[in-house]
């Protein structure tokens, strides 16, 4: 366990910091200064912080979506002030060194940097090359590498890969536990992991959870290697409640300042200091606080609720059986009409590679009503965006067809199903083009004819469903990552479409932002009927909006059906997905006959508590 | 999905040389390219380098710039007739426009030593790995803050690739159509394609920068090169039939054979 006092068991300190990304930015002699705005860019992102990361732990930084958790960490390796110059003040003392003075080169030797975007971290043309780079770089000697290589990729489970295979091979999860290795393979004393499963499918995701709690449980052995692969430190940037579980220490960011730092079990039962600072409610704490539930008594995670719900003696009342009528999801989306919208027969489509091609989507049959709310899920690379890039004609099938509305979408031009059916792409940016919010919304609906009053018109609609009438005029760049998705929905809401898909439309948005946008979504279905087809990882997200899930494995669809019953199976781990914590409390509460809560809601009522 | 590199992982012959050699041996083609002008010599040299590219494997990567290479050609050979002094019988004669032989033969063996450069580039990167690429070039003298550029920009070209796809089809699905309107509003419909496409470069590569100089990357420092290849017999021979390559058109070309 962390020692508790003394500078030796501080890894790092920083006091006073200030930091923002304009470098014309002034900061206060005295104080804090004003509280940002967490959904603008610009200002202050880090505000008089003040922060000591124990030695020999795990903590996990969490917070609202540029609320300054990325900007903190870069303070650890010297990326801020050194690499990233914007305007710095402040004190920063990092394994006993001044963090401020020195060059991130530098810093490399003894801090290691995991980021979300593993391609843009993978330099080498084979895996071996890859973990040689940093010690390349540290000049450790050439005899000395197969070694570090050797053990970095035990250590993250990858001794089985051919060390002369492409990285661009990999999947991503494979992909970003290289990545880790690389890193592991300098012999960091403190790592840092900036959202390092964000890009990853739950599969991945997974694997390399398992490699993180297996360097974080070295860390806490003072035994551990001193100058081996294992870090003493780990600090870590999430999202997620289950990565943050693994972790000793929490640490809440809001305005640019630390608001909470204590032990992780202590921060997430902290249900109002997690609020205030935009980060999920664990559900299952959310539940049993709803319950009456005193906060030392509130279960993390499933196996702890499942144990204190047998041991109170509670009677767990499902909200459906098998054979009865099935409720809805949570959201209330979904309403069947029997009109078929999208009908897809036969379906197969490849993409040829240097060596063969391989067979992205193979043999679908997939009926899609008109306003229906559809999950599609499965790992990377089972064939979801293939799939759906047929619905508007994107792609053209090598075989099989795909109807749109009673018609041919291989006949039918983009100006004729564009505008009808809408696609919004999982990065905002690389459709965001205009000088203006407005420019951007009115682009789709202008290509599709519409001018006039009648565009002003579904402009300042779309504008106004997302919510950004106050930024009409603003410069897309300028906005938040959030913002930007939503003026990406925007210009797809604006042709007025019958369907739309979203490929991943959560990522990278923090808790409020998610609930924000899946709401939007949900309402728009639900008051205009709108059709929607969602690609998505987020099983949380699955559970509480579409009442429909299509599982995709090795681009074939080997599940189709109500996602309550879904998810009342034990087939989502096969196809390396993972069931909600609140799915998994109450599939594990009842008997095989008995359909899971999909919702904190229903999970609470199921308990006997009041929704 | 994930964009793979130029680089092509077999074990031909040409993949199992030193990086120096081949990069000898691509300088001795391209000094022969250089030093010809008629089209059927500069053609041979072109004719070399194209087999070369395919039997290395090199047939994806030559697709994938496809459009680069026929656009280089059809260029030149619309462009040089104007810069060349006509000569000899006219093979062409259409209103505004007289073509003589020279001009054609000029135009022609030019055309064929830039597409020559462009595919013996495209071997050397088809066959060696960037660290390969930048080690050899290292120990050749070069900065390596150089080195490193080249292995960077040969990396991110197919990253980029990748985005311009994802960028047309974004703005596709948004009934964006590039052909639609006269010259110069055809010019326009790139821009809803060139910004995203600027901007995701622009965020991959400061992305990329960081993360490198996270992993201890500092061109004033000194490092060491884990893997470099020593050179043997057939690094040796790769070299002196460079050296012959390029001795032997110097000659011929001042002897007047194979230029124009």
């Amino acid at each position: 366990m962390p020692d508790d006092g003394g500078t030796d068991g501080i890894a790092a300190s920083l006091r006073d910091v200030f930091f923002s990304y304009d470098r014309a930015a002034e900061f206060p002699d005295h104080g804090p200064g004003p509280e940002p705005d967490p959904d603008s860019r610009g200002g202050l992102v880090l505000r008089d912080l003040d922060l000591d990361v124990e030695r020999n732990a795990v903590t996990v930084v969490m917070g609202a979506s540029g609320g300054g958790k990325s900007t903190l960490v870069r303070t650890l390796n010297a990326i801020i002030p050194s690499f990233i110059r914007g305007q710095f003040r402040g004190e920063i003392d990092v394994l006993d060194r001044d963090a401020t003075t020195r060059r991130t080169s530098e810093m490399a030797e003894h801090v290691g940097m995991v980021l979300q975007d593993y391609e843009a971290q993978l330099f080498g043309t084979s895996v071996e090359s890859e973990v040689a780079f940093g010690p390349e770089n540290l000049a450790v000697s050439i005899e000395a590498i197969p070694d570090r290589i050797e053990t970095a990729l035990e250590t993250v489970g990858l001794a089985d890969l051919d060390g002369r295979r492409s990285p661009a091979g990999l999947s991503g999860g494979q992909k970003q536990r290289l990545v880790l290795a690389s890193v592991l393979a300098m012999h960091p004393e403190l790592l840092v992991l900036d959202e390092p499963t964000s890009d990853l499918d739950p599969r991945g995701t997974r694997d390399l959870l398992e490699v993180i709690s297996e360097l974080a449980g070295a860390t806490n052995q003072e035994s551990a290697m001193a100058n081996g692969p294992d870090p003493d430190t780990i600090v870590m940037v999430t999202h997620k409640i289950e990565e943050a579980l693994l972790a000793d220490r929490a640490t809440l960011l809001a305005g640019g300042q630390v608001h909470r730092e204590a032990g992780v079990r202590e921060i997430f039962t902290d249900i109002e200091a997690l609020e205030e600072c935009r980060v999920a409610v664990p559900p299952l704490v959310e539940a049993f606080d709803r319950l009456g539930w005193t906060e030392d008594e509130l279960p993390l995670l499933p196996d702890e609720a499942v144990a204190a719900v047998r041991q109170r003696g509670l009677n767990w009342d499902p909200p459906a059986r098998l054979g009865d009528t099935l409720p809805g999801v949570p959201a209330e989306t979904g309403e069947r009409t029997g009109e078929p919208l999208f009908e897809i027969e036969g379906l197969i489509h490849e993409y040829e590679t240097d060596r063969s091609a391989i067979r992205a989507v193979d043999g679908v049959e997939l009926t899609i009503e008109t306003g229906e709310v559809v999950a599609i899920v499965g790992a990377n690379g089972s064939g979801k965006t293939t799939l759906a890039k047929h619905l508007n004609g994107l792609l053209t099938p090598d075989e099989g067809e795909v109807w749109w509305d009673g018609r041919d979408v291989t006949q039918l031009s983009m100006t004729e199903i564009g505008q009808h059916v809408g696609y919004l792409f999982q990065n905002p940016d690389h459709q965001l083009f205009a000088a203006s919010v407005r420019e951007e919304v009115a682009f789709g609906p202008e290509n599709f004819g519409l001018e006039g009053d009648v565009l002003d018109e579904r402009v300042d609609r779309a504008i106004e469903a997302v919510e950004l009438e106050p930024l009409e005029d603003a410069d897309p760049f300028n906005l938040s990552k959030g913002q930007r998705q939503r003026v990406a929905l925007a210009s797809v809401l604006a042709t007025d479409p019958d369907a739309i898909i979203f490929d991943e439309p959560t990522t990278g948005l923090d808790a409020v932002q998610q609930d924000r946008f899946m709401d939007l979504v949900a309402e728009l279905n639900r008051e205009s009927g709108l059709t929607v087809v969602m690609i998505t990882h987020d099983m949380g997200t699955v559970a509480r909006y579409a009442p429909r899930t299509v599982v995709l494995d090795d681009g074939r669809v080997v599940d189709d059906g109500p996602t309550r019953e879904i998810f009342a199976t034990d087939d989502l781990d096969q196809w390396g997905l993972t069931e909600p914590h609140v799915v998994s409390v109450s599939n594990r509460l009842g008997d095989d006959e008995v359909l899971p809560a999909l919702s904190v809601d229903e999970l609470v009522r199921g308990l006997g508590g009041q929704p | 999905m994930s964009s793979a590199s130029l680089y092509v992982d077999a074990g031909t012959p040409i993949h199992r040389l030193a990086g120096r050699a081949k990069i000898a041996l691509a300088a001795g083609f391209s000094i022969a390219a250089l030093v010809f002008s008629s089209p059927i010599a500069v053609g041979t040299v072109l004719g070399v380098a194209l087999l070369t590219l395919l039997a290395v494997g090199g047939w994806r990567n030559l697709r994938r710039l496809a459009y680069i290479v026929v656009a280089l050609f059809v260029v030149g050979i619309v462009v040089w007739p104007a810069f060349t002094p006509p000569g000899g019988p006219v093979v062409l004669s259409v209103p505004f426009l007289e073509l003589t032989l020279h001009e054609v033969r000029f135009a022609l063996g030019r055309s064929e030593r830039i597409v020559a450069f462009l595919l013996i580039g495209l071997t050397v990167v088809t066959t060696t790995s960037n660290e390969e690429l930048v080690a050899s070039l290292r120990s050749l003298g070069v900065p390596f803050a150089m080195c490193f550029a080249l292995g960077t920009a040969l990396r991110l070209f197919p990253t980029f690739l990748g985005a311009a796809g994802m960028v047309r089809q974004a703005q596709e699905a948004r009934g964006h159509d590039l052909s639609a309107g006269n010259p110069v509003q055809r010019l326009r419909n790139y821009v809803p394609l060139l910004i995203p496409v600027l901007m995701t470069a622009f965020r991959q590569v400061s992305t990329q920068s960081m993360a490198l100089e996270a992993r201890g990357f500092d061109t004033r420092r000194e490092r060491t090169f884990y893997n470099r290849r020593r050179f043997e017999v057939a690094d040796w021979a790769a070299v002196a039939l460079a050296a012959i390559v390029a001795i032997g058109s110097i000659a011929l070309s001042t002897l007047g054979f194979g230029t124009l």
